[in-house]
Order: structure tokens, then C-alpha cells, then sequence
């Protein structure tokens, strides 16, 4: 033989196959299964879309492990967020001359020591509201100190004077007169929510904003002894002048409340997460109060004594009297996931809010981590895509695979006894299956869903759309085999083993069936593809697989209006897209073995 | 050719009523009790046995406590009434009344369903008017750079479900490009008359057409090209052109009658897709037909809209089968359909 060049992977793939072959190899005999093999690698469309889909189906297997889906879980602090990874990305002109940093529910805003304003992340909250829109009092004004909300942005300049900016609608703006007459000096700004507070020097703290959700007056009582303040949504607690929180609101009884009574004396610093509160006393003993469902109140043991406590939304970060950082509590986004290099360098400060650390060390380096930016963006309940679409695919998938193998054990047996009796049986599972071909199909399958579906539970409800769509997609299986065992019944080797005396269900299923295989195979991989398809069709308008449960179907519910088409893009093209490229490959794969099966449909 | 005709006919209605049985049944399983949604307001000013006996008194009189097949043959209208004593069903084009609009069925349909059959009359003179054409250049043109990029798109656009390709199509039409609305049935507030109304519906329903025939493209044009490229690969194909016929007659005489076959069958499935398809295609652009009334109706717990418009495509399938097994003979004088 000549010498064969040896053809790399992506020759094989996609180069010309039409080469001059040896005669030797060309006449070569080869079993039928190899032919359609070696048909099928030859197919530059059909390997492709192999690859394509193995990669995909490999994403939806080992994906929901990395990315795990809690169907509980949704965050009206992440709606809508655009597929961006720079929420944690700190100007350049910041590093090394800090002066404050605040961290937003999507972005990050921060003042360096000249009084500049500078903000990163996603700071769109409406169509018209932009914080990254600076004001231009903002702007000329020498800024020493700001504090990022919800969806405002509250600033001081060093003429003691308060900047508001973003969404005002709900007094988010109204700063009490105590505030801007008194002479007092501001030491401490927050912001929570739809709220603001400050605490001057003379000991009193102010809170304004949105008084119906939030708890904005304190108790006058307290006035003149506050030293700090922290706040959580809606709430805020106190740390007064002789060492004790208290909730300082005018709530009677609410989760916040209830401090621990080691809190009375010697606390030193106060931190509050969206649903908890927290302060640490004078021995480093830290006390966690508050409705903690993410693990905030399982303080970790160390040696070194915590000084000083920053909350997150659902998260705490403590600083050591040594200098070393230690987060915990939710750590969906790694926010309580302290990198080693923070433990290594000298911190000064932490700065830490929603899902975002920020950690200067003394030299003014600030190190980060927790929530860079949703990969693919959030939906309208702030729950990730990424994560939806992975765990959305395993379900989509499965629910195909399932019906298709429903829909082919069906099929088979039905096709095999029409094909093979004939008679009174083809006729009867003839008619049963014109009968239920005939029904047409998505107004069916939605009856079924919605008259069975709504009276079980959501995972007997899938199991349910599986069963429907398996029954429902029986009979082009069943035709086709009856048709292809019509053709083999006649053939000697079922003669032959009629009279060895085999039986029938052994004739049937081991003797003819083999030879159906091949063409079994495609009709199985396309209809997986239509599976997958009808399956999503009735999850997009709402009767097959119901949320929380992702699908690609459900996550495009709701996605056809203009808004959602345009604005929030990510929300629709990432699903579509993924279950588009899903579904073609299926489609080439299928094309590929039936042109590998039949030389003779090729350029069909 | 009657006596088939005739068989055919009767073996369609034998399946109607199968289906339509079925349909009552599976209706049937719902947990309602129309007799007690009756007397619903009453509850609280009657005492309780009042109220039991009311209750009883009424079942009976609605018929509620006869056997389902009783309960069928009224519905369906092979069976009395149970007060008038006529005959009074579907099949007298009584179809109920809907629970959520309060109005018999039949006047709740009649628009929707002349919506519905505008829309699909326009997307199936569109999509036969570009496939067939589109399928037999293919095919006489195979594997040439044309039908290699044409492939290609229709396996998209029989992969890629209807309602993906309506997004991207509003994506592209309506939000970027501002050609068309974004859904509806007409312009809001105007009161046309007239050809201006005609227009105006069209303008509306152009955008939904236009995704409509996009996604019956891919398989209808493999299918022509699939079948056209069978018929013109037979002998009398040779034949023919060794005569020095014309390649136009070769092509639209011998082969194409040849091709036509096949393709038929595939109408037929394509039919009645599209007038389940468009559910899909009516909700995601807001058209009032038969799809989005079925979802409002699935939605608001009307049962017996429900069942009147699954009847309807129960019926429409039927007929859309008998229809092409008929011209199955219309089409090629070798189907001895009458054997």
C-alpha cells in the first residue's frame, strides 16, 4: 500500500474524503455496522453536531454540580442584572488613596482622598435613573465619605453637607432638618434599603426614607449617646456610649429585638446583614441575633480577637486585632470565602456590603472578593441564568429522554405485534393509532396537563408531562416498525426459526427487531429533538414543567413583550440560544445516522 | 370511489365519537360539580337541610345523577333533554355555555375562529407558494452551493422551536427595526371600515405570518427536495429526457406529479400543526383566535369553552385527514384508493 497521509482530527472532520484509495482498501469487505460507523464519522455535519451536543449534554450533567440550584432562592437586590463582571472591579485611580468605599447591591461606589466620586458595576436602577450619573454638585464638591443603598446614593462633602442622588420617589431625599441645621459634625453615613441614616458627633443619629417599610424613627432617649450605627433592610440597631446595643427603633417586638443580653455591656462593634445583627464585645466574643437562615450565626472559632464586624447582605466579615480577615455565613458567591492573600497582607479596613468585600491593606491596596457578576445575567427574580440554564437543561433533557423511551417501548411492542400478527391485532392498534395520531397534539397535551397537572404536586407533575408526551408520540414508532417488520416477516430466516420452533415473542423481539435497529436509532434521535421541542412549547405557555423548576421552556415564559425582548436581552437569548444549538444537533445527529444507515438517502 | 368515499366517512364519524367520549371522560374527572356552583350563593341564607335537599333536587334535575354515557349521548345529542325532552347537543350546534364569559360557546368562538382561520388561509399560501418552488430548485439543483446554504437553513428552521424564532423575529422586526407591531390584532382606538380595516388586520397579522411561514419552511422544503430528488432519479426520468424532452416538462410534468404524493402527506401533518402551532404563535403575539382563547379558557377553569374548542380541533383534524386521503386519487390515477 501506498503511504497514507495521515489525516488530522480536523481533516477527518471536515476535509475532503473524495481521495484516490488503493484498490486493495477499496474493495475491501466490511460488516454493515462498520460501514454506518465509518458513514457516520465521514459525516462532517453530523460529527459536528455530535461534538457540539456531547459538550452540551456534558454541561447539564456535571454542571448542576458545580452550579447547584436552590429553588427557593430569589433576590429582589439582583433583578435584571446584564451578564457584567465588573462589579468588583476598583478604578485604577482609587488604588492606594481610599478615602471610602460603599458597596451596592450591583455595583460598588468609592471616594478617593481628592474628593472624586468614582462607581463601577451595574448602576442602571430604571430606565432613567443611572447612579453611574453623577450630579454635577456631586462632582465639584470634595467628597469625603459615601454610602451606596438599594437604589440611592447618599454622599458628604467635607463642608458637612449631603448629597442624594437615584431613585428619590420614596423619600429617600427627605433629610431631616436636625440633620442639615445642626452644627454637629456627621462621623457616620449609611444606607440600607430604601433608607438612610447618620450619627453626628453630639451622639445623635437621624434615619430617613422609606417610612412605611422601613423603621426610620429612634427612640428619643437615645439620642446623645449613640456612637455607631448599623443597619439592616429595614431595621438598624445601635451602639451607645456605655458599651450596649439596643434596637433603636420604635418597633416593639420583631426579631431584632430580642439582643442577647452579653450585648449590654462592652461592645466595641456593631454590623448588621440584610436579616441579622451582629456585635462583638470587648473579649472578642462575637453575638449573632436576627432571622439568620444562611448560616450567619455559626461564627467560626479563632484564636485571634475580632475588633471590628462588616455585614454583607447575608454574609459577616470580621477583622482581627492581628490584622486577618474571616468571613461567614451565605456563600453562594464566594463573598465568605477570604483568599489567601488577604490573610498575608496588613488590613487596615474592610468594606463590605450585599455581596462584595473590600479589604485595604495599609499600603492602600484593596484586595476583593464575592460577586463579580452574574456570568449570563439574573431573571426578574434576581435568580441567576447561568445557573437556571444548566440545571433548567438536566430537567429538559431529562423529560425528552424519558417520553422518547416511553414512546419507543410503546411503539416497538405495539409495531412488532401489528407488524408480525397481522389480522385483527394490526387492525385494532391501527385504528388505536390513527386515533391517537389523530388528536392534535399540543391542545391535547395541554388539556392533559392542566386538567390532571393542577391536582399534584409539581414532581408528580412532571413525571406527568413525561407520561403525556410518551403516549402521545407513540405512533409514527409504531408505524414505522410495523412497517419494517411487514418487509422482514416474509424473509427465510424467520422461516428458519419458525420451524426450529422458536416463540413468537422470541421471533419478534430477538430475530426481526435486530434488523429494525438501525433505522430505530434515528427515529429515536429525532424524536428526542421533538420531545425536548413539545416539551418546552408547553412549559412556555405555562402547563408543563411549572417554576421554580427551570426548563428552556419556562425561562422563556413571559419573554415576549418589548421590554424583556429588549432591554433585558439576557434574560431570553441565552436560553434560546443553547436549546436552539441543543435541538439542531439533535436534528444533524439524526440526519447523520440515517444517512449512515441508508447509503442510499444520501444528498436526500 | 363512493363506496370508499362512504367508508371513509363512516369510519371518520366512528372515531369522532370515539374521541369525543374520550374527551367527555377525561372532562369528567375534573372535580366540579356544577350543581353546587349553582347554589354557591344561596349557601348562607339557607339552612342546611334546605340546602341538601335544594342541592339533591337540583342534581337530579341537571341530570347529574345519571350514568356517564347518559350524560354523553345529552351533550354530544343523541339523548333527550332532560326537561324539554329534544334534542339538544353538539351535534344541534349546541356546544354549552361558557362559565367565564357567560355566553354559549358558539358565540364566544365566532370571532376567534375567523381570526384563526384568516391567519392560517395567509400562512398556508405563503408557506406552499415558497416551499414547493424552493423544494424543486433544490432538487434539480442538488448539492449546488444554493442548496448546500438553503439545507443548512432548514435545519434550523425545523430545529429551532416556533416560539424562539418569534422572539428573534419581534427582536429584529419589531423592536430594532420598528417594521411591525409587536402584537395585537389592530391598531388601538381606530375605528376602520372597510378596506382600511382589511389592511390595517393585515399590517397586524403580517409579523405572526411571516414566523409562521419561517418555521414550516425547513421541513416542508427538505420534504419537496426529498421527494422531488426520489421522482427525478426513476427510470422514465431518463427516458424522457433521452426523447429530448424539455427539461421544464421533465421536471413539472413527469417528475413533479411523481413528488406531489409524498408531499400531500405532509400537508396534511403541516395543516393541522399550524392550527395547533398557532396556540403558540397567537399567545406569544397576542392574537385573538382559537390558540389564545383555548389557553384563556384552560386558564380561567371554562371547561366546557375548552371542550368545545378541543372539539374543534378534533374536527379539523378529522376532516384535514379524510380531505388528503381523498385527493390521494385526485392527485395520482395509480392510487386505486377504492381496492
Amino acid at each position: 500500500m501506498a503511504k497514507e497521509k495521515k489525516q488530522s482530527i480536523f481533516g477527518r472532520l471536515f476535509g475532503n474524503r473524495n481521495k484516490n484509495v488503493d484498490i486493495m482498501v477499496e474493495e475491501q469487505i466490511q460488516s454493515p455496522g462498520r460501514m454506518m460507523l465509518n458513514n457516520f464519522l465521514h459525516n462532517p455535519l453530523g460529527m459536528t453536531g455530535l461534538i457540539v451536543f456531547l459538550c452540551i449534554l456534558l454541561f447539564v450533567v456535571v454542571g448542576p454540580y458545580i452550579l447547584p440550584i436552590d429553588l427557593g432562592d430569589t433576590d429582589n437586590t439582583q433583578q435584571n442584572v446584564p451578564p457584567i463582571q465588573s462589579m468588583l472591579s476598583v478604578p485604577k485611580a482609587l488604588d492606594g488613596n481610599i478615602a471610602a468605599i460603599s458597596p451596592g447591591p450591583t455595583f460598588g461606589a468609592g471616594c478617593d482622598k481628592d474628593g472624586n466620586v468614582y462607581m463601577w458595576g451595574y448602576t442602571k436602577i430604571t430606565d432613567t435613573i443611572d447612579l453611574k450619573e453623577i450630579p454635577e454638585k456631586v462632582r465639584q464638591a470634595h467628597i469625603v465619605d459615601i454610602a451606596a443603598g438599594y437604589d440611592h446614593m447618599v454622599a458628604l462633602d467635607d463642608a458637612n453637607k449631603l448629597y442624594i442622588w437615584g431613585n428619590k420617589r420614596l423619600g429617600q431625599d427627605r433629610i431631616p432638618s436636625q440633620v442639615t441645621n445642626s452644627k454637629a459634625k456627621i462621623i457616620q453615613l449609611e444606607a440600607g434599603y430604601q433608607f438612610s441614616g447618620v450619627v453626628l458627633d453630639n451622639g445623635e443619629a437621624y434615619f430617613w426614607g422609606n417610612g412605611n417599610m422601613c423603621d426610620v424613627d429612634v427612640k428619643p432617649e437615645y439620642q446623645g449617646h449613640i456612637k455607631k450605627i448599623a443597619i439592616s433592610t429595614y431595621n438598624f440597631c445601635l451602639l451607645l456610649d456605655n458599651g450596649s446595643v439596643v434596637y433603636g427603633g420604635i418597633q416593639k417586638d420583631n426579631a431584632f429585638t430580642r439582643i442577647p443580653a452579653a450585648l449590654s455591656s462592652g461592645v466595641v462593634d456593631i454590623a448588621a446583614t440584610g436579616e441579622t445583627m451582629a456585635g462583638v464585645t470587648e473579649d472578642g466574643k462575637i453575638y449573632v441575633w436576627g432571622n439568620g437562615i444562611h448560616g450567619e450565626e455559626k461564627v467560626p472559632e479563632s484564636e485571634s480577637r475580632p475588633v471590628e464586624l462588616y455585614g454583607g447582605r447575608y454574609h459577616y466579615t470580621a477583622l482581627m486585632d492581628n490584622g486577618d480577615v474571616f468571613s461567614w455565613g451565605d456563600d453562594s458567591h464566594q463573598q465568605a470565602t477570604v483568599p489567601d492573600s488577604v490573610n498575608g497582607a496588613a488590613i487596615d479596613t474592610v468594606y463590605a456590603g450585599f455581596y462584595q468585600n473590600y479589604a485595604v491593606d495599609v499600603n492602600g491596596k484593596v484586595h476583593t472578593w464575592g460577586l463579580k457578576g452574574h456570568a449570563m445575567g439574573t431573571d426578574n427574580m434576581g435568580r441567576d441564568i447561568m445557573t437556571r440554564i444548566v440545571n433548567g437543561g438536566k430537567v429538559t433533557m431529562t423529560v425528552g429522554a424519558v417520553s422518547v423511551i416511553i414512546a419507543l417501548i410503546i411503539g416497538v411492542v405495539m409495531g412488532g405485534i401489528a407488524g408480525y400478527f397481522g389480522g385483527k391485532a394490526d387492525m385494532l392498534i391501527m385504528r388505536i393509532s390513527e386515533i391517537v395520531g389523530g388528536l392534535p397534539f399540543l391542545p391535547f397535551a395541554l388539556l392533559l396537563s392542566a386538567i390532571i397537572g393542577t391536582r399534584i404536586s409539581v414532581e408528580l407533575r412532571m413525571y406527568l408531562i413525561m407520561v403525556v408526551l410518551g403516549v402521545l408520540s407513540w405512533t409514527g414508532i409504531c408505524r414505522l416498525i410495523r412497517a419494517q417488520i411487514l418487509a422482514e416477516r416474509e424473509k427465510e430466516f424467520v422461516l428458519a426459526a419458525q420451524a426450529m420452533g422458536v416463540r413468537e415473542g422470541s421471533i419478534i423481539f430477538k430475530h426481526i427487531l435486530p434488523n429494525v435497529l438501525s433505522i430505530l436509532l434515528v427515529e429515536a434521535t429525532l424524536s428526542f429533538a421533538t420531545c425536548m421541542l413539545t416539551e418546552s412549547s408547553l412549559s412556555y405557555l405555562g402547563f408543563g414543567i411549572s417554576p421554580p423548576t427551570p426548563t428552556w421552556g419556562n425561562m422563556l415564559t413571559g419573554a415576549n413583550n418589548s421590554i424583556v425582548i429588549q432591554q433585558y436581552w439576557w434574560r431570553w437569548v441565552f436560553p434560546a440560544a443553547i436549546f436552539g444549538i441543543c435541538t439542531i444537533c439533535i436534528n444533524l445527529i439524526g440526519d447523520a445516522i440515517r444517512d449512515a444507515v441508508d447509503p442510499k438517502s444520501l444528498g436526500r | 370511489m363512493t363506496k370508499y368515499v362512504l367508508k371513509r366517512i363512516g369510519y371518520l364519524i366512528l372515531v369522532f365519537f370515539i374521541v369525543s367520549f374520550l374527551m367527555y371522560l377525561l372532562y369528567n374527572l375534573i372535580p366540579e360539580d356544577p350543581a353546587r356552583n349553582e347554589l354557591e350563593p344561596l349557601k348562607k341564607s339557607l339552612k342546611p337541610e334546605v340546602y341538601e335537599r335544594m342541592y339533591q333536587d337540583l342534581r337530579e334535575q341537571m341530570g347529574l345523577n345519571d350514568s356517564i354515557i347518559i350524560r354523553y349521548g345529552r351533550w354530544i345529542g343523541l339523548a333527550p333533554e332532560k326537561e324539554s325532552g329534544r334534542l339538544n347537543g353538539l351535534l344541534e350546534g349546541n356546544l354549552g355555555k361558557s362559565s367565564y364569559f357567560k355566553k354559549t360557546v358558539v358565540e364566544v368562538v365566532k370571532g376567534p375562529i375567523g381570526n384563526t382561520v384568516f391567519i392560517n388561509i395567509f400562512a398556508t399560501i405563503l408557506a406552499l407558494g415558497i416551499t414547493i418552488p424552493l423544494g424543486i430548485y433544490c432538487a434539480v439543483h442538488k448539492n449546488g452551493k444554493f442548496d448546500n446554504a438553503v439545507q443548512v437553513l432548514t435545519i434550523i428552521g425545523y430545529s429551532i422551536p416556533i416560539y424562539i424564532i418569534a422572539l428573534v423575529f419581534i427582536w429584529v422586526f419589531a423592536v430594532i427595526l420598528r417594521w411591525f407591531p409587536i402584537g395585537g390584532m389592530g391598531t388601538p382606538g381606530a375605528e376602520y371600515t372597510g378596506m382600511r380595516a382589511f389592511w390595517d388586520k393585515l399590517y397586524y397579522i403580517s409579523l405572526p405570518l411571516i414566523v409562521m411561514t419561517f418555521g414550516s419552511l425547513g421541513g416542508m422544503t427538505r420534504y419537496v427536495r426529498s421527494s422531488m430528488i426520489d421522482a427525478l432519479s426513476m427510470d422514465h426520468i431518463k427516458t424522457a429526457r433521452a426523447k429530448g424532452v424539455k427539461e421544464k416538462v421533465v421536471i413539472y410534468s413527469h417528475a413533479w406529479r411523481n413528488a406531489l404524493l409524498p408531499v400531500i402527506t405532509l400537508i396534511i401533518g403541516w395543516f393541522l400543526s399550524i392550527f395547533s402551532g398557532s396556540v403558540i404563535i397567537e399567545n406569544t403575539f397576542s392574537l385573538n383566535g382559537m390558540g389564545k382563547l383555548y389557553i384563556s379558557a384552560l386558564n380561567n377553569h371554562d371547561y366546557v369553552l375548552t371542550l368545545g374548542i378541543q372539539m374543534f380541533y378534533t374536527v379539523v383534524s378529522l376532516v384535514g385527514a379524510l380531505i388528503i386521503d381523498l385527493s390521494y386519487g385526485l392527485v395520482d390515477p395509480r392510487v386505486r384508493i377504492d381496492k
